[in-house]
């Protein structure tokens, strides 16, 4: 009797809590989550501001894995882009910037420049590339995006424009705004992850908005089958090739956000072992998901970091995650946040249909059936509205 | 010498440096397109193998028996039970899933993680070197170049087995089931081919040349564990450039790689490590099935 107490007790407890778990409570918890991270210490700053980069470069990769059944093994080209981009305007038009704007917050502007055209350099790249990948599907566009991707890596690392600077990269020195008595280290830990922060942020939503547009329902048919999509009507490699622009996109964000954090810009981000940082915490986040890409990165960067605190087994959290992505593959495709859907319906949704629906229930995958029922509510409305107007004429 | 008065740039030493690369890129490639070819997976551990082949070559050399025959020989099969034993536990489960291409692909780069790391545990980050078998450890000079003797024997044995697997694939009764199963799996199977036991062998088959290719190499290069990374990538590029299933496609791609990685730098300064991304980039789009045929040829 008491076991079933408790059962019920705990049910109670769920559901409450599920019911809690608004949107917007969410949303301001993760605010406030990320506004406390400001104050940790120095190091756990930074190993937070290289998750937020992380898990922006696989969530970019991941739209196009995800959400369209690509699997692009050169991603790191994008993300290499946009670190170059911003790197070598930082190097080159520093000082011409300083002349125009004024020494004091040329270092803001130029970075802020620098961003825009790290982004623009990829967009330029990705759209050719990603004109002429997505004739190709499943293991051919694998290899063909690595072939691009390595491309880029030698044209690097060979650096025939005398540009890139070779396998030594280029240097990012992100300065001091110095406005009179006012003064802001760019690149100091706390302020460059506000600006991490805010612009992950955004491009977190803006991705998000991307996905549940009616474009993201066009991908996700794709995804689950190309042939019917096709018989639909929809174009899909003009849509691929859309979505492999935006994607590269996100990523060419991330690699923006990269340089400035390493310091440095260097050929090893354009590498397929780079490419593969987004695969794996993809695949073990779980690619299914919206929020996949981010857990996985989460998992991937602190996992890491605590198997560094061990010397012993330092050098080889490789096998770790080796170990797992197989595991993950084989036996549980939903990844983490499908682990942890599965869990929380465990704990607080079991047997109880109701609580479960009231709760938001079912997978929140992407909060697009959220969406899709708001939109139906929309349109059942108009239609109502138009049914009274006949019935009022 | 005709040829190096024709071209005085090019030494026959290089040359034979060229085909020699080549003979362990087709060792690599050919397995990785045999695996592909029938059962459609693309083996990113493949490089692991190669690698793994050559460390153990190396322990057995120096702990067990001081013969580099028999261990390359025990090099090639311990890669080649790897490799079965990742087909039967680990792919074999992705068969008949959907979307198993990509899976398939994602599971073997787990393992490439796992065998590279593997490898560093046992044998460390360092790298080790042999010298070739004694009887072919002297230096041969032809039209005024020096190369080591060994090199020869590297390309023969490659010659060798692309004979004797071209010999096995369209002469003998396995041959001709592993090109059936090939081409329509479950016609086969309904026929009688015990499918699943003839997929493990092909990955037996497949690995164990991928061990050999790095037994024969180990005289010939540094092995450390970031050998089988470079190496997947320079086979990957032989597979499309041949065309993944195609064996001939291999070796010529393998030759047409090893030759471009032995003279290119002589030729190109900047940008020739790039060339053969970028021929596989226009072989993917004009001829994604390669520049030769299917299995068999």
């Amino acid at each position: 009797m008491s076991a079933t107490d408790t059962g019920g007790r705990v049910s109670r407890f769920g559901s409450a809590v599920a019911e809690g778990w608004t949107r917007e409570r969410l949303g301001l918890l993760g605010a406030v989550a990320l506004v406390l991270v400001a104050f940790a210490p120095p190091f756990q700053v930074y190993l937070f501001t290289d998750f937020l980069v992380v898990a922006l470069f696989a969530l970019g990769f991941n739209l196009l894995y995800g959400y369209t059944g690509l699997l692009s093994f050169g991603h790191g080209l994008f993300y290499a882009g946009g670190a170059y981009g911003i790197a070598i305007v930082l190097r080159d038009l520093g000082p011409v910037i300083a002349d125009v704007v004024g020494a004091g917050i040329s270092p803001l502007v130029t970075f802020v420049l620098g961003g825009v055209v790290g982004l623009a350099l990829v967009v330029a790249l990705a759209v050719p590339v990603g004109w002429l990948s997505v004739r190709l599907e499943e293991i051919y566009f694998a290899l063909i995006t690595l072939a691009f991707g390595m491309l880029g890596y030698s044209l690097i690392i060979q650096d025939p424009a005398g540009l890139t600077n070779g396998t030594d990269g280029v240097i990012v020195l992100l300065g001091t705004v110095d406005l009179g008595g006012f003064s802001l280290r760019i690149g100091g830990r706390r302020i460059y992850y506000a600006i991490s922060a805010v612009t992950v942020v955004a491009a977190v939503y803006g991705v998000w908005r991307v996905v549940n547009s009616p474009f993201g329902t066009v991908c996700k048919a794709i995804r689950e089958s190309p042939d019917r999509a096709a018989a639909l009507g929809i174009d899909v490699s003009h849509h691929r090739w859309m979505t492999f622009i935006v994607s590269a996109a996100v990523v060419g964000i991330a690699g923006v956000l990269r340089a400035g954090l390493a310091s440095v810009a260097s050929p090893g981000l354009t590498h397929w072992s780079t490419s593969a940082i987004a695969v794996i915490a993809t695949v073990i986040g779980g690619a299914t998901y919206f929020y996949g890409p981010i857990v996985g990165a989460f998992i991937f960067l602190y996992i890491r970091w605590a198997i560094s605190r061990f010397p012993a087994l330092e050098a080889y959290w490789e096998l770790f995650f080796g170990a797992l992505l197989i595991a993950v593959v084989l036996f549980f495709k939903q990844g983490a946040v499908g682990g942890l859907l599965l869990l929380r319906d465990r704990l607080f949704g079991d047997g109880d249909a109701d609580d479960a629906g009231s709760g938001g229930g079912g997978a929140r995958d992407d909060g697009g059936q959220a969406t899709a029922a708001t939109d139906d509510g929309a349109e059942s409305g108009d239609d109502n509205a138009r049914a009274d107007r006949g019935d009022n004429s | 010498m005709s040829l190096t008065s024709l071209v005085p740039l090019i030494g026959i030493a290089d040359v034979v440096i060229g085909l020699s690369l080549g003979s362990r890129l087709f060792l690599i490639a050919v397995g990785l397109s045999l695996i592909f070819g029938v059962l459609g997976v693309l083996n990113f551990a493949h490089g692991g193998f190669y690698m793994l082949g050559a460390y153990v070559t190396l322990a057995v050399v120096s702990n067990v028996v001081d013969n580099f025959w028999v261990a390359a020989v025990v090099g090639a099969l311990a890669v080649g039970v790897v490799g079965a034993a990742i087909e039967f536990s680990a792919i074999r489960r992705l068969y008949d899933r959907v979307d198993s291409d990509l899976d398939q692909l994602i599971v073997t780069f787990g393992f490439v993680l796992v065998i590279h790391e593997t490898v560093r545990f046992v044998w460390g980050s360092g790298s080790y070197s042999i010298d070739p078998p004694d009887v072919f450890n002297f230096s041969v000079t032809l039209g005024g170049s020096t190369f080591n003797a060994y090199r020869l024997v590297v390309i023969g044995l490659a010659v060798g087995v692309l004979v004797a697997l071209w010999l096995f694939i369209t002469r003998t009764y396995f041959g001709s089931l592993v090109r059936g199963t090939s081409s329509d799996r479950e016609m086969a199977a309904m026929l009688g081919v015990d499918v699943p036991r003839l997929y493990t062998g092909v990955f037996f088959l497949g690995s164990v040349l991928a061990g050999l290719g790095g037994a024969l190499s180990a005289p010939l290069q540094s092995t450390s564990p970031a050998l089988g990374d470079q190496v997947i990538i320079d086979a990957f590029i032989v597979v499309v450039i041949g065309g993944l299933g195609s064996m001939s496609g291999a070796f010529v791609g393998a030759m047409l790689i090893g030759m471009m990685q032995s003279l290119g730098p002589q030729f190109i300064s900047a940008g020739s490590i790039a060339i053969p991304f970028l021929a596989m980039v226009i072989v993917l789009l004009i001829r994604p099935e390669g520049l030769f045929g299917g299995i068999g040829e």
